[in-house]
């Protein structure tokens, strides 16, 4: 196998991580939304008879509220909720008034770092078992079935289900103290904790992260990987230079979901955090409480804001790959 | 210490990403199906814990060890009299009836999105985004924003007047991603020579959509349905800040849970939610497999040079 050969091949490979890549740019969503149509000719006024409904539902319900919250927080405060129009920033100075919502602010960052790569540590070897390691189609959408269906299951009552398995008498304590033996007292760590609550969120959103990476792996090319493995490239290198990178859209859609939702959470926080454990969601909530509506429309704006940046920058991180 | 501890932890997760990355995959398959394995207990095993403590009897505590195993004790609590109970029964009744009005809605906005989507149109980009934005934005804002909507339209919160449409509303948008999704994957199995044919034959385009199109997809309208339905019924944080008086299963289960002394019908409770939830999988996994077959004939029926029937009888009514 001549070297020109060899470089031919990873070539190609490249050109099709090339390829992959592109398909996060927003042309070509937009493309592959166009491309997905099979219909007949129609007119404008049978166009917009048909998005309509859906168009008004996601105003209402979707883009008002979200609107709303921006505008809540430039407006005054009164005793039961606020005054609309008479603007004010006064909000996001009672949020800096202590340290409290500055600390708690970069505690969410953290943790939604943190969760968003151990579901890549956790999800990725998932979706590439089932991906590449299984063979058989109906076995393949069996098992993925099987991962998938705690999805569906209410989010309340998995939490709900952790009450048994953390605690000072839960599962793992009983299994470290009295089978394994690692340790003499059960482990306080476990329960209204930082580390409780990272295992619960880890196990709510892995999901998803293993989904995406799974339909990008699974839709890989096998020639590409075979034709690198052909050429002598390691196991190492074949994934490196030709798996990886073709799944990238993949990790990277599965990043967003996860620190966009990890950020945003509230319920977890709250029923496995016990209170000692905070977030900016449940700090939100504390002030829509009070009352203090604006106070709670700035603090959920900041979350926004911080959640945008951490998608322009996953984003970013992407097209970087793709220039180099 | 603890540091040290955590260190070992993540050293512990990174095995299997290590040996994806650094050993041929006949070596590494051993090690990827172990750790699938561990991750299945990791998903699953909450959940079976809570159905193994949800069959105490009696006596039976939150924790481990499990007490008088097995009896239904816990299940029939959940038919008592109690008030606790009582507000537990309506809750389901009322999650089951908003749901399947979510599921009508639902199945409503993803098949007229997705007729929409199947021909390219002015802001289809931007409609797109809109619809996949209700899968990113955290359930809480979105709340949190529509109660300050009701709040502005002169609806004091916490009086019990907001009626059902806020939660219908927030219900339907989160599930209405998904439920446009499953239509956009049957528009593209879709083959439009039917419609094509009806349409040459002088059958008016309602006339065809009603005796052509739908006959063909209303499965897939079921299965958008369905996810509308688990979806709504699973629904908790978008539902949390407006629904006013209206307590659903999943905010029952919040107040038990955040509240009071806890029992193990709380368990009991949460194993049946999960059974309601498999059980609509399986339905709509059912509903799918038919699908596939259905479009897959109508397509096999076409390329096979004889007319698709539905097109033959949609016709000679087009007159």
């Amino acid at each position: 196998m001549s070297s020109n050969d060899n470089h031919h091949a990873m070539d190609e490979a490249r050109a099709e991580v090339a390829s992959a890549e592109a398909l996060e740019s927003p042309e070509v969503v937009k493309a592959a939304t166009v491309a997905a149509t099979t219909g007949p000719r129609r007119s404008p006024l049978v166009t917009l008879a048909w998005i309509t409904p859906g168009t008004i539902w996601l105003l209402l319900f979707l883009i008002a509220p979200l609107v709303m919250i921006l505008l809540v927080s430039v407006w005054n405060r009164t005793p039961t909720g606020f005054d609309a129009f008479a603007f004010s920033v006064d909000s996001y100075g009672r949020l800096f008034q202590t340290s409290v919502f500055a600390t708690t602010l970069r505690d969410t960052i953290f943790r939604a770092i943190l969760v968003t790569l151990l579901c890549v540590l956790i999800g990725y070897p998932i979706a590439y078992y089932l991906a590449r390691c299984v063979k058989a189609v109906k076995f393949q959408i069996a098992l993925f079935i099987v991962v998938l269906a705690p999805f569906w299951v209410a989010y309340i009552v998995r939490i709900v289900a952790w009450n048994p398995v953390l605690g000072r008498q839960g599962v793992i304590n009983y299994f470290l103290v009295e089978i394994v033996g690692i340790v003499d007292e059960p482990i306080d760590a476990l329960y209204f904790s930082s580390l409780a609550v990272t295992i619960v969120l880890i196990q709510v959103y892995v999901l998803f992260m293993v989904t995406p990476i799974f339909f990008q792996l699974a839709t890989l090319d096998n020639a590409s990987i075979e034709a690198a493995r052909d050429l002598g490239a390691t196991p190492a290198k074949t994934f490196r230079e030709v798996v990886f990178p073709l799944s990238l859209p993949g990790v990277l859609i599965g990043c967003i979901f996860v620190f966009v939702l990890v950020m945003g959470e509230f319920t977890t926080v709250r029923l496995i955090g016990g209170g000692t454990i905070q977030s900016v969601g449940t700090l939100v909530y504390d002030y829509y409480k009070l009352p203090d509506l604006p106070a709670a429309a700035a603090g959920a704006t900041i979350l926004v804001a911080v959640m945008t940046v951490g998608v322009a920058v996953l984003l970013r991180f992407s097209k970087i790959r793709e220039v180099v | 210490m603890t540091i040290i501890w955590y260190l070992v932890a993540l050293a512990i997760i990174a095995i299997p990403f290590a040996a994806m990355v650094f050993l041929p995959i006949n070596k590494s398959k051993p090690i990827l199906l172990v750790f699938f394995l561990l991750f299945i207990v990791f998903m699953y095993g909450p959940m079976l814990t809570m159905g193994v403590l949800s069959l105490q009897g009696t006596t039976g505590s939150m924790t481990l060890p499990a007490k008088e195993l097995f009896s239904f004790h816990w299940y029939s609590e959940l038919q008592s009299t109690s008030s606790v109970m009582v507000s537990v029964r309506q809750g389901i009744s009322k999650s089951l009836w908003l749901s399947l009005i979510v599921a009508v809605i639902t199945a409503i906005l993803s098949l007229t999105l997705g007729m929409a989507f199947r021909r390219a149109f002015r802001g289809s980009g931007i409609l797109f985004y809109a619809i996949l934005l209700s899968l990113m934005t955290p359930g809480l804002l979105l709340s949190l924003g529509l109660s300050f909507l009701l709040y502005y339209a002169g609806i004091a919160k916490g009086e019990g007047t907001v009626g059902y449409l806020p939660i219908i509303g927030v219900q339907a948008v989160w599930a209405l991603p998904f439920g446009f999704l499953v239509m956009m994957s049957v528009f593209n199995r879709y083959d439009a020579r039917a419609e094509e044919a009806a349409r040459d034959l002088g059958a008016s385009s309602v006339r065809t959509f009603r005796e052509v199109t739908l006959p063909l997809i209303w499965t897939g309208v079921f299965g958008a349905g369905l996810f509308g339905f688990t979806l709504a019924l699973n629904e908790f944080e978008r539902t949390f800040l407006v629904s006013g008086s209206i307590i659903t299963l999943p905010l029952q289960l919040y107040i038990i849970t955040s509240s009071s002394v806890l029992r193990p019908y709380v368990y009991s409770l949460g194993v049946v939610t999960i059974l309601i939830s498999f059980l609509l999988i399986a339905l709509f996994l059912v509903v799918s497999a038919v699908t596939g077959r259905k479009t897959t004939r109508a397509i096999e029926d076409d390329d096979g040079g004889s007319m698709n029937t539905s097109a033959m009888q949609a016709a000679p009514s087009g007159d």
